[in-house]
């Protein structure tokens, strides 16, 4: 909201010796912080910031009211009371309850000079709004800004024959002052008169009803809107006026009838007005219930005793009646704090006005033993680590999926979004593998030669008659080329099987099970358009990952102390040998040996080797827990293992 | 040693022997020279004793004299160099075991933690001494969980389909807007063991807790917004608990977080699940207070909003706000890594480009 100092000062003469700055801090430490400092033609304008719950807060007054209590300073009198009440000069129902149960008003024929202050123009064009140069509505304009109540001058004349507050009803328009028809719904709270709709109450006024230069005789209304009722009008219509703002946040139901006066009376001084009458119709809304406090509550929230006295003196300072009771009092808070409504309240104020750089700071006292982190997250943040560690990058992606990327089992249409930003943002994703492969092709893309990436991230599915899972799933992606990071390690471009094997390997050191990498395995991805295979990609679960080891002492597992013995076999095995089937076949072949070890070493390929052949180095160790093994009998387990090997088709290479 | 009884091929080599012995580069060259010179047979040095053999008598003593003072002078040139070469081969010997330890060393290469992760994992890391554990929920949320538990009015503008993301068929289901959810989970929980959970937060003392996590508004990607970002949320409730215990949680964490000097302040602000209300900021990280662009000139960024719970939200669980109190507080991860970073731009985070990722991430 903007604040022009020197409206400000008039509300406050004990600002005067306070410079922009101090200003500035003294609004923050209430909770109004200046998002800026302006100078628009002379005048200084701070663009304070007001939080939703301070509707009472939105004008120069409301301002100067904290400022007043903080300081203990006095504000500057409200102009001397208007008029009396008077007689009615035409009908005026209040016909939606709550909503709308007060209406203050007034007729006033104008007269000459019709012309608005110059100073008041200025102070206009400083809040951003821009004088009409028509008096009833820049003065309405100006209190709004200084004391924060809103009100509205129709052109009396094109009044015909009553007003009313209502509800408008089904198929109702009316053309607002911004020139826009707005078709009425019966939650539209209307003023209207014996030819229908007259302004949105709270809003914005009617074209047809308004004042111009033309205007001979105006009626003015300030009267006292239901908050909830404006906001929702105003965000239905879309139309988010000063009026609506200060009615949607709550304005002061008390400060109706003085607005009228003061708008009454400057329409008499700046247009030569003569006031025919002043009324008011119904009843503002019954002022809240009074708080209990007990100073202990303001002692508990504050961390320091407060002295009573001074809390019930800053509560005055405020506006709040007290009425003492034991240990506390009974506060009943002024008509413009609609947001005091529980004792937490009152404690915050009474803190606020001390200001929170006075509160003490402490630990909380650790009363129990803290539950240990979840398995979940220790999981994954484990997993995070090692892959890191491992040499790939992690990411973090939005999260949105694209329906025409996404052939997934399960139902996208419910993982869809009801209002997404763009047709590519559509839906929750289903796979992490998409964004992945985008972020490898944009670092391929970019020059990196090795991209190592992994991200951990809920994807989401949706089965017909289940509610919308999240999964937590592990997504990798590896491509480019591999080694060159030293001098021993030579750079090659990752080819066929290797990347895939490379990848596996990553998935087994962190335990994925030989069985969930075929359920899951989605192993390569490519270059869309010419279909070149850019790199090796995989997703899992995160349940599907093993813990790594519960125990953080695990239990202890004896080993010999006897040398161990081995021996290499070199096969000549057939290109498409499956390598798990050989393996299990010496291994059972040798069940009952003390056996530590059999793996393939290496795998020799070469045009010297018969035509759809390999050689594959089978490594044997074996080792007894009580005795050092003979030469004999290891080249005896040699044999059988060899056996095993020939069964299959394998063959001793000479 | 200049004698007319040397032969001048004698002389010539005797004096191109300093230069052949220099030209020596290697102990193989140096060994050529030797038998050349000091070899048994066809060396310089056999051909003077062959000299010597046939020399009349009255030459011989003279001639003696001057071909052992050339072999001595030879023999001692030769052990010399030798000596030299010697040496200069262990040094080459030594230098081609050496390994420059400033070379690339045979290890995998390094990846790196998302800074974003690694900002929330550090959080974690920072309150677990306080007795906080970990709460998460899930990033598809209900309007009751995100909204409603949270005292957030009907009408509140941030439940528009302006600001929210909904889901098409899964009725009220929307995108979590912020972390907050997770309290009212909690809460919940506790609520629906009725007293057993009332006893287990009698018997706890309370419960802390922090929520990090993905949340989603519905923002158009920019270079400070996103449709997705992360908060971290913490919560605690005990017994007599006020803004000062606030107050000293947050300056601790602060501490840890930036550093022994960091500093702080609070200022009065309001959310609609506390009471009282607070935003913290912290003296600039960057210029120190000075005043510089980040802290647009006032020293002081403002890093995130807290408060006491309020009472509604208690009551809401079943928890009775007269007895047990607590506080809540809320970081923006993205604004945080960005302001301590510099990092100019809020999409650099999600386009996950290698260089970025390789300074801004790291290991833990």
């Amino acid at each position: 909201m903007l604040i022009e100092l020197g409206a400000l000062h008039q509300e406050l003469p004990a600002l005067a010796g306070t410079s922009t700055h101090d200003l500035c801090e003294l609004l923050a430490g209430l909770g109004f912080p200046v998002d800026g400092v302006e100078t628009v033609e002379g005048a200084t304008v701070l663009d304070v910031d007001v939080t939703a719950n301070r509707g009472d807060a939105q004008s120069h007054r409301g301002i100067a009211r904290d400022l007043a209590a903080k300081l203990g300073a006095a504000l500057t009198p409200l102009p001397a009371a208007g008029p009396a009440q008077g007689q009615p000069l035409l009908p005026i129902r209040l016909e939606a309850g709550d909503a709308g149960p007060f209406y203050a008003t007034a007729v006033l024929d104008l007269g000459a000079p019709q012309g608005t202050p110059g100073p008041v123009k200025a102070f206009l064009g400083a809040m951003g709004a821009g004088a009409k140069d028509l008096p009833a509505v820049d003065a309405s304009n100006e209190l709004l800004h200084r004391y924060g109540h809103p009100s509205h001058a129709f052109d009396a004349d094109r009044i015909q024959d009553f007003l009313e507050v209502r509800w408008a009803r089904e198929g109702e328009t009316l053309v607002t002052l911004d020139g826009v028809e707005r078709k009425l719904t019966p939650r539209d709270l209307l003023i209207a008169d014996g030819a229908g709709p007259v302004a949105l109450a709270g809003v914005m006024g009617g074209e047809g009803t308004k004042v111009t230069a033309a205007t001979r005789r105006v009626l003015l209304e300030s009267a006292w809107f239901d908050p909830r009722t404006v906001r929702a009008m105003a965000h239905r219509h879309g139309l988010h006026t000063d009026a609506s703002h200060r009615f949607g946040r709550g304005a002061d139901p008390a400060m109706a009838e003085p607005a009228r006066d003061l708008l009454a009376r400057r329409l008499q001084d700046w247009a030569g007005a003569t006031l025919r009458s002043a009324w008011s119709v119904g009843a503002p809304p019954p002022p809240k219930a009074p708080i209990e406090l007990a100073w202990s509550m303001v002692d508990r929230v504050s961390g320091h005793p407060v002295d009573p006295e001074r809390a019930g003196a800053l509560l005055r300072a405020l506006g709040c009646a007290l009425e003492p009771i034991p240990g506390g009092a009974r506060v009943t808070p002024p008509t413009w704090r609609h947001d005091l409504g529980l004792p937490e309240d009152l404690a915050e104020e009474v803190l606020r006005l001390l200001g929170y750089d006075g509160i003490p700071s402490a630990l909380p006292p650790l009363e129990s033993h803290p539950e240990p982190l979840a398995p979940g997250y220790l999981k994954r943040r484990k997993l995070a680590s090692r892959l890191a560690n491992l040499g790939f990058f992690q990411t973090v992606t939005l999260g949105f999926g694209d329906p025409l990327e996404e052939a997934l089992g399960d139902a996208p249409a419910r993982r869809a979004l009801a209002n997404p930003l763009g047709e590519d943002y559509s839906l929750m994703r289903g796979t992490l593998l998409r964004d992945l492969d985008k972020v490898a092709r944009l670092n391929l893309e970019k020059g990196a030669r090795d991209v190592r990436f992994f991200e951990i991230a809920p994807v989401f599915e949706a089965r017909p008659g289940q509610p919308l899972k999240e999964t937590w799933t592990l997504g990798l992606v590896w491509g480019g080329e591999m080694g060159g990071e030293d001098p021993l390690t030579p750079t090659r471009k990752l080819s066929g099987p290797e990347g895939r094997s490379h990848l596996q390997g990553v998935l087994r050191a962190l335990g994925v099970a030989a069985a969930d990498l075929a359920a899951f395995g989605r192993w390569e991805f490519t270059e869309a358009a010419t279909g070149a295979v850019l790199g090796w990609h995989f997703e899992v679960p995160i349940d599907a990952i093993p813990d790594a080891g519960e125990r953080v002492i695990p239990r202890f597992a004896p080993f010999s102390r006897f040398p161990t013995v081995e021996r290499d076999l070199s096969l000549l095995v057939g290109l498409d040998q499956p390598y798990a089937a050989l393996k299990a076949a010496m291994e059972e072949a040798l069940a009952g040996t003390p056996l530590q070890d059999l793996r393939c070493v290496d795998v020799f390929r070469h045009k010297s080797l018969p035509q759809g052949r390999q050689a594959w180095l089978m490594r044997l160790r074996f080792q007894a827990m009580d005795r050092t093994l003979t030469g004999e009998e290891v080249e005896t387990w040699v044999l059988s293992a060899l056996d095993a090997a020939q069964a299959l088709g394998a063959q001793l290479r000479g | 040693m200049e004698t007319p009884l040397l032969p001048p091929e004698i002389q010539e080599a005797h004096r191109s022997f300093p230069g052949a012995l220099a030209a020596c580069a290697d102990l193989d060259a140096l060994l050529r020279l030797k038998g050349a010179f000091v070899g048994r047979e066809a060396s310089h040095a056999a051909r003077l004793m062959e000299l010597l053999k046939a020399a009349p008598k009255e030459h011989k003593r003279e001639l003696g004299a001057a071909a052992n003072a050339l072999k001595t002078q030879w023999e001692e040139g030769l052990r010399e160099r030798q000596a030299q070469l010697e040496e200069a081969r262990k040094a080459t010997a030594a230098l081609a075991n050496a390994w420059d330890p400033a070379l690339p060393s045979p290890l995998p290469a390094q990846g790196a933690l998302h800074p974003l992760n690694r900002l929330m994992d550090r959080l974690v890391d920072v309150f677990r001494p306080l007795g906080y554990h970990v709460e998460e929920g899930p990033e598809a949320e209900t309007e009751e969980h995100n909204f409603d538990g949270l005292n957030i009015p009907e009408d509140h503008p941030a439940r528009g389909s302006a600001d929210t993301f909904y889901f098409k068929d899964s009725d009220g289901l929307l995108l979590r807007t912020h972390t907050s959810p997770v309290q009212v989970r909690v809460l919940k929980r506790i609520a629906e063991k009725g007293p057993d959970g009332l006893s287990a937060l009698e018997r706890n003392g309370g419960i802390r807790f922090l929520a990090p996590g993905r949340v989603y508004r519905k923002d158009e990607i920019d270079p400070t917004h996103s449709p997705m970002f992360h908060q971290v949320e913490g919560m605690l409730i005990g017994k007599g608990i006020g803004m000062h215990h606030l107050k000293g949680t947050l300056a601790y964490a602060m501490k840890a977080l930036f550093g022994p000097g960091a500093e702080v302040r609070f200022r009065p602000s309001y959310f609609p699940f506390v009471e009282p209300g607070a935003e913290m900021d912290v003296r600039c990280p960057l210029c120190g207070g000075a005043g510089c662009r980040v802290c647009k000139g006032s020293g002081w960024v403002e890093l995130l909003g807290a408060g006491l719970l309020h009472p509604n939200i208690l009551t809401f669980a079943g928890i009775d706000p007269t007895v047990w109190s607590g506080f809540a507080f809320g970081m923006g991860v993205e604004r945080t890594a960005m302001m301590v970073s510099q990092t100019p731009d809020l999409r650099l985070f999600f386009e996950n480009d290698q260089r970025f990722l390789k300074t801004m991430g790291g290991l833990d």
